[in-house]
């Protein structure tokens, strides 16, 4: 009765872009049954999900909360929501040329996991959230799956049963939390119980921290990444990445604000593991895409930095920087990692290894002055907007007093840089036969990631005005 | 707003050097030239008299003021007597670079690295010091690995790891500064003449150790770019590998930056530099002075030689930093000048010294001491040229070198007491392979494989004798540099 009361009353406009998205996919399902070209649906996909942003923009850019309370609609949703669907159109058009049938079936999915992505991004319950992620999940898995050559299917196994078992380890975690604190809901927790709050903690870190591939989660993500299809690789590692973090940023910045020492630790630690391994790993790996996965679980050690400052709750100001930083850093990391995946189909073998990139600077000059740009701006060089999201978290670090932090990645952030230059160096050999794929689907993203790794700087000037969201976070 | 349309112009100079086809050696070598007459222009105009010491010709652009971010560019007698260094040694490395077939993307990348020099000399902001010396560093790496010699992979691989560890400790040492500035004052601020002040730095908000950690990081990435003694493995690779214009720019170019460093970022720290710090620089740079000058005794390839002796001469910097704030009144004065001086002496020496064995090179086809010999017959011009270079590099008087060492060994005599023997003998043995090196390298028989060689030409004279007949000029009237900079060192004591 009071489900159905709140159907009658609720105000359904914040949810339009939802509903728009989800019309979209169903229309792409039926006309899967006359068209077969997959360029009519990527288009299609590709301006929806533009116009999804500009329905987020339009009716979800005030504040306000439905389903009394689960979904909050405010500017720090709205941020993360908006870079998600841009990490999806950054994919949709490149990944054009690796669906080869069924293409209808690969779009619709990858709309219904932007649906679910915008429902994680309001929600501050953890049940909703639990639904939503599983709704990327599946997405993903099918998305992984979609190029039926036994490497995928392989990949897509070995990411099915991990995220099945991270699953129940959410569920787990949900369940614990519902002890500690008595509600699903992360908004206002004054107390957990102190018994069951640790178990939670746990269970939903490793849950969570699955998708975002910390280490000693991360091996699904080297395979997977290394087996899916480029656009999906880049996909999985800047779209859901992201969505991981924000969530996690969710639960256990708000959900378990009470408890600000263990949260300290705990990803004090993770994040000092995660960073050290993923560029040790990466150091002696000579398979290309393995290299830019374990960059990529390093770049996760550096974005969970951000939860360190925040629970050790040194400054206001700190805090405020730290999550600033964040917001910037998932912004840029975006386009610099995927970048670096699509980079992969230039190789025109299965197994790209970092010899086949040799000879591509004299091959094609534009596309190696991208990588490169895309490649130091990884390493955070300046005057890429990989450094200054590097810049403004190291500086989160040092104004929160966390000075030895910010040493051990500054140290991290050196050693990624010979793995980078190797691959330029590489670039630069002469007298090599390789052949390289340069057609638009792969020269375009690259091009147009390395211009952005320029044009995000100046974004630096709307600062302030998106330090505004930061308070959005603990869902004002 | 001089210098910062003088720095504007170099930028949009650098940017069209990469997209022009045909004749981009003539345009950039014109650009460096146009930038060189700019900057001596300038310099005759500010600082000709009426000099006093301190930073003028100050600018100032807010970019993002709430976080401290402001493009801050000043010049003082140290900036612009190593401006003139850049300007002067880019026409020199191009002119290395005549002969090659190098395509613009060369050239671009060479204006490119004087862009990044450029601005790091003039910024007095640290971010923007901090962009400047990365924007320095990629281009030369890139150069390394693209045009170098045999090893250049593993050669450019080194010289960037050395030199981006260099840049992070750079990095920390500056945000230490930013956040104890922030906790102090609540104000965000980069900019260097805040950061920098006695106020702030003598002052209590910041405990010792994050003093010494400061000290220790900017130490850290100015050793690197000297480089100085155990931080130098990188040297023989790249310079070796490096094409002769890039050499010459990092022999005069990227040790010019640790210098930089030592006089503009730790000299106004030097009240917080304890002595024992000050005594480990010393025996730093003696040991680099000893230490590289024995090593290249032992080198048959010139060019190795040549850049072992760069090394040793930076260790002169070390001495005189070292020793120069630990002393007071004229003693320091001379002290630190002669530092000063002796990288813009070093500077022009060593891009003499390797313009002259490129021409040597590339009329003889080799750079080993055994494979040359005698020369002095058939090219009686060159190798004159490079005698001279040799001599100015080992101390002659008369020549700009003797002024800095002199005064850098003569000063040092009331802290170092009877260590300064151990300098002596660096010179000696430094001017001992400098002729030794030259006797088998260009007197004595002719090596009749060579064949018959034709000396160089009205051009190249041109060039590597205006160079020579400068090094000379400041050696006998040095007061034409020396004074200015003995007034920016003088705020300091």
């Amino acid at each position: 009765m009071n489900f159905i009361n709140m159907l009658q009353t609720v105000d359904f406009t914040t949810l339009y872009p939802e509903l728009f998205l989800g019309v979209m996919a169903f229309l792409m399902l039926l006309m899967g049954l006359r068209y077969k070209n997959p360029r009519i649906y990527s288009v299609i996909s590709f301006v929806s999900l533009i116009i999804a942003i500009f329905l987020l923009l339009i009716f979800d850019s005030s504040t306000s909360s439905i389903f009394s309370g689960i979904l909050q609609i405010n500017d720090f949703g709205l941020y993360f929501a908006i870079i998600m669907l841009i990490s999806s159109i950054y994919m949709v058009l490149p990944s054009t040329r690796e669906v080869h049938e069924k293409p209808e079936l690969f779009y619709a999915t990858l709309l219904f996991v932007n649906i679910s992505m915008l429902v994680a991004a309001f929600s501050l319950n953890l049940i909703v959230i639990f639904i939503a992620f599983e709704g990327v999940s599946i997405g993903t898995y099918i998305l992984t799956a979609f190029g039926k050559s036994r490497r995928n299917l392989e990949a897509a196994t070995k990411y099915f049963f991990t995220g099945t078992i991270a699953t129940s380890f959410i569920l787990f975690g949900s369940a614990f939390y519902y002890i500690s604190a008595g509600t699903f809901s992360m908004e206002n927790v004054v107390s957990l119980q102190s018994h069951s709050v640790l178990i939670a903690m746990i269970f939903l870190f490793v849950g969570y921290g699955f998708k975002l591939a910390l280490v000693p989660m991360h091996q699904w993500a080297v395979d997977t990444y290394d087996g899916s299809p480029n656009s999906v690789s880049a996909f999985l590692s800047t779209g859901t990445k992201v969505l991981a973090f924000l969530i996690i940023m969710r639960i256990f910045l708000v959900g378990f604000s009470p408890d600000h020492t263990d949260i300290f630790y705990l990803f004090v630690i993770i994040s000092i593991i995660t960073m050290t391994y993923g560029n040790i790993a990466a150091l002696s790996e000579t398979n290309l895409k393995r290299v830019f996965a374990y960059s990529s679980v390093a770049q996760a050690g550096y974005l969970i930095l951000v939860l360190a400052v925040v629970s050790n709750n040194y400054s206001s100001s700190s805090v405020d920087l730290a999550i600033l930083a964040g917001m910037f850093y998932a912004l840029v990391y975006i386009f610099m990692k995927g970048g670096a995946f699509f980079s992969v189909g230039l190789v025109k073998k299965e197994n790209a290894n970092i010899d086949d990139l040799s000879g591509l600077a004299w091959k094609s000059p534009v596309i190696a002055v991208s990588i490169i740009i895309l490649l130091i701006s990884l390493a955070g060089v300046p005057p890429t907007a990989g450094f200054f999201a590097k810049y403004y978290l190291f500086l989160s670090l040092i104004s929160g007093q966390l000075w030895w932090l910010a040493v051990i990645a500054i140290v991290n952030s050196a050693l990624s840089v010979f793995y980078y230059l190797r691959l330029i160096v590489i670039m630069f050999r002469r007298n090599s036969d390789n052949e390289f794929d340069l057609s638009p689907s792969v020269y375009y993203p690259i091009v147009i990631a390395a211009i952005l790794m320029f044009v995000l700087v100046a974004l630096i000037y709307e600062f302030p005005t998106i330090q505004t969201y930061v308070s959005g976070l603990f869902g004002v | 707003m001089f210098m910062v349309s003088i720095f504007l112009l170099l930028i949009i100079l650098s940017i069209s050097a990469f997209f022009v086809k045909k004749k981009s050696w003539e345009i950039s070598m014109i650009s460096s030239l146009i930038i060189l007459l700019l900057v001596f222009i300038y310099a005759l105009l500010n600082f000709w008299s009426g000099y006093d010491g301190g930073i003028i010709s100050n600018y100032r652009l807010s970019l993002v003021p709430s976080i401290g971010i402001n493009f801050t560019s000043g010049v003082s007698s140290l900036t612009l007597a190593l401006l003139f260094l850049t300007t002067i040694i880019m026409p020199v490395a191009l002119y290395t670079s005549k002969n090659g077939k190098y395509g613009s993307l060369f050239y671009g990348l060479m204006m490119l690295t004087e862009v990044g020099l450029f601005g790091l000399l003039i910024s007095r902001n640290f971010i923007f010091f901090y962009i400047f010396w990365e924007v320095v560093i990629i281009p030369v790496f890139l150069l390394i690995a693209i045009y170098g010699g045999e090893k250049r992979e593993s050669a450019s691989l080194k010289f960037f790891i050395y030199t981006q560890l260099g840049s992070v400790f750079l990095l920390l040492s500056i945000l230490t500064l930013f956040a104890f500035y922030y906790s102090l004052n609540n104000v965000f601020t980069l900019n260097m003449t805040t950061l920098l002040s006695g106020q702030f730095i003598d002052g209590t908000a910041i405990p010792v150790f994050w003093k010494y950690f400061v000290i220790f990081g900017f130490l850290f990435a100015f050793l690197v770019k000297m480089p100085s003694f155990p931080l130098h493995s990188w040297l023989p690779d790249a310079y070796n590998s490096a094409p002769y214009p890039v050499t010459v720019i990092l022999a005069g170019g990227l040790s010019l930056m640790g210098g930089y460093g030592f006089f503009a970022i730790l000299l106004p720290l030097a009240s917080i530099i304890p002595s024992s710090v000050s005594w480990i620089i010393i025996s730093l740079g003696i040991i680099s002075l000893v230490y590289f000058a024995l090593v290249a005794m032992m080198q048959n390839n010139l060019k190795k030689m040549l850049a072992f002796a760069s090394a040793a001469s930076m260790g002169f910097v070390n001495i005189s930093f070292g020793v120069g704030i630990m002393e007071t009144g004229s003693y320091g004065i001379q002290e630190l000048t002669g530092g000063i001086y002796q990288i813009l002496a070093h500077g022009l020496i060593i891009a003499l010294l390797f313009a002259t064995l490129f021409a040597i090179k590339s009329k003889t086809g080799k750079e080993n001491i055994h494979s040359l010999g005698g020369i002095h017959r058939e090219v009686p011009i060159l190798s004159s040229i490079f005698l001279g270079g040799l001599l100015a590099s080992l101390g002659l008087p008369g020549f700009a070198g003797f002024i800095s060492e002199f005064s850098v060994v003569a000063a040092s005599y009331a802290i170092l007491g009877p260590l300064i023997f151990l300098v002596i003998f660096g010179m000696i043995i430094t001017a001992s392979y400098h002729v030794w090196a030259a006797q088998r390298a260009l007197y004595g028989p002719y090596n009749e494989t060579l064949g018959s060689i034709k000396d160089i030409g009205r051009h190249d004279i041109m060039v590597l004798g205006s160079l020579l007949i400068l090094i000379f000029v400041l050696g006998i009237y040095p007061n034409l540099i020396f004074g200015a900079i003995s007034k920016y060192v003088g705020v300091f004591l």
